[in-house]
């Protein structure tokens, strides 16, 4: 097909797209950093003096606390989404096609579901007089408080998203051929020594690319904390969602707000890195 | 032998979407359920919730007169400037192409809350009120890299030497373009479009900041629905919603490679 080198048509394809993000991606992303960089005002919200206190202020105790908070609970999402959705992935990727084909349907239809549709579905279920507690109610059993807890909060989280983990897992398990796992059997080894010594170490790059897209999305989360978490034990999320909408500080939700998705998008280039890296060592091969 | 492992599997598999699924079965069985009080399992089977949801103005307008409108202005304009980019970006060659990929596909990366509220600063410094419009151009930043994504993957599977053809019978390159090319990519733009209409059907976290009393989207009104404890006009307002995704989805399937979108 000939190229056209004359005239920049792909600009003029291209281009309302990238301007349009421009405006209101990029700008608006500058405007949070510039924000950031004023001091807070009760009166007028923001004052024309520049200050790095908002940054300061990110390790005051009730920060750092909220942070920890933060990190540990896309910890734990992450690992419970690994434990859990490996064997799933593997199962998917092995799976005949029609199976895999429904498989692929109950996955991604939770997926676009919104999510305070899911959450919703878990306070009933955990919720005082929930599912859960009239079960134990039915065995003679006092109630258990799972709502409004970090456990809670996790469940969540797991559910919402899973399906990050499980993608690129399988994708990556999928790659393996399977007459790798046979000869590793006819040599000898066991189901659990072949898993280990073939499928576990060919399948890191999509582990670790699920990994790590699971933990930038859990620790951004915003409704499911803000739903099935203590009111006293935030996030980072609720937090920056009060600061801009509840008490206006628009400086500090900035501040906040910045750090986050420097944090995010770090770990989302490393994703996308471990991804391109195994399909490279893939093309190699 | 190989093929035992997946069988060994199954009934941990089977819990785990057990758990994927099971706050959807829930919200689905207690919106024909009588209990005002989200009683699992439902005793009975009653349509009242949804002739509460059909007689809520709130409900209504945020289902009718905001969601799908957004949804659908959204899917349209997304379809629009996505298919131009995708075709500018497979079928140009140009200095910064890769870098402009990666940026389009920018919005996928950042947090959504964050975004939203950036939007939402960036609106309040411009004065720009909240209402319909504000929603919408925060859903075409998320939804266009879909249509994107689906389209690239149209295009780049297309044999070239097509529109060639076509044009060596005296077609135009924008002929050949539109005759050929375009019949063939109908199910990439399709399911591109279908995708953009559901991640802006069922956004929340762009709407929780773009959403003005006037134009409150249907994720936002149950969310403040379940900070203030409604009844479950909720879970039928949310089956609503899970049926229109879930139909779209099948559809998606059935015409494209789904994983591709997600």
């Amino acid at each position: 097909m000939g190229r056209v080198k004359a005239r920049p048509v792909w600009a003029f394809l291209a281009g309302p797209y990238a301007l349009f993000l421009l405006l209101l991606l990029i700008v608006p992303f500058a405007n949070v950093a510039l924000y950031s960089v004023h001091p807070y005002s009760p009166t007028r919200i923001v004052l024309p003096e520049l200050t790095f206190d908002n940054y300061a202020k990110l390790f005051d105790l009730y920060y750092a606390r909220l942070f920890g908070r933060t990190l540990r609970l896309g910890l734990i999402t992450t690992i419970v989404c690994a434990v859990l959705g490996y064997p799933l992935a593997y199962w998917l990727a092995r799976a005949r096609p029609r199976l895999q084909t429904l498989g692929l349907f109950l996955l991604i239809m939770p997926l676009m579901v919104s999510t305070v549709i899911r959450i919703f579905g878990w306070i009933v279920i955990l919720g005082r007089k929930g599912l859960v507690n009239e079960a134990l109610a039915g065995l003679g059993l006092d109630p258990v408080k799972l709502l409004y807890t970090e456990t809670a909060v996790v469940i969540g989280l797991v559910n919402i998203f899973m399906p990050f983990m499980v993608l690129p897992l399988m994708a990556a398990i999928e790659r393996i051929p399977p007459s790798l796992e046979e000869a590793a059997r006819n040599l000898g080894a066991n189901w659990a020594q072949m898993f280990r010594r073939t499928i576990l170490p060919l399948s890191l790059p999509g582990l670790i690319s699920g990994s790590l897209l699971v933990y930038s999305v859990s620790i951004s989360a915003f409704v499911t904390p803000a739903l099935m978490g203590s009111p006293r034990e935030r996030m980072a999320g609720q937090q920056i969602y009060d600061e801009v909408l509840v008490s206006f500080n628009w400086p500090s939700a900035s501040s906040l707000a910045l750090t986050l998705v420097l944090v995010t998008l770090l770990l989302m280039f490393a994703a996308l890195y471990a991804t391109r890296r195994a399909g490279r060592l893939e093309r190699d091969k | 032998m190989s093929g035992r492992a997946p069988s060994m599997l199954l009934p941990f598999v089977v819990a785990v979407y057990a758990g994927l699924l099971a706050p959807l079965v829930v919200v689905i069985a207690i919106s024909f359920g009588p209990s005002p009080t989200f009683a699992f399992p439902p005793t009975g089977f009653t349509l009242h919730w949804f002739a509460e949801f059909f007689a809520s103005d709130t409900f209504v307008r945020s289902f009718f007169r905001v969601s799908l409108v957004v949804g659908v202005l959204a899917a349209a304009l997304a379809t629009l400037l996505g298919t131009a980019a995708a075709i500018g970006l497979v079928r140009f060659r140009f200095f910064g192409r890769e870098a402009l990929e990666t940026f389009f596909l920018a919005p996928l990366l950042v947090p959504q809350i964050l975004l939203g509220a950036a939007l939402y600063l960036f609106y309040a410094r411009v004065a720009l009120s909240a209402s319909i419009w504000t929603l919408l151009w925060g859903h075409l930043i998320i939804c266009t890299p879909y249509v994107i994504r689906s389209v690239t993957a149209g295009l780049v599977g297309m044999d070239p030497r097509l529109e060639e053809a076509a044009m060596s019978l005296g077609a135009t390159r924008v002929q050949a373009f539109m005759k050929v090319t375009m019949p063939l990519l109908r199910s990439s733009l399709l399911s591109g479009a279908i995708f953009a209409f559901i991640i802006s059907f069922s956004d929340i976290n762009l709407a929780l900041f773009l959403s003005g009393p006037e134009s409150t989207s249907l994720p936002v009104h149950i969310f403040s629905q379940i900070q203030w404890q409604g009844d479950p006009t909720i879970a039928a307002a949310s089956t609503l919603q899970i049926v229109i995704i879930g139909l779209l989805i099948l559809i998606v399937q059935r015409i494209f490679r789904l994983r591709l979108m997600v």
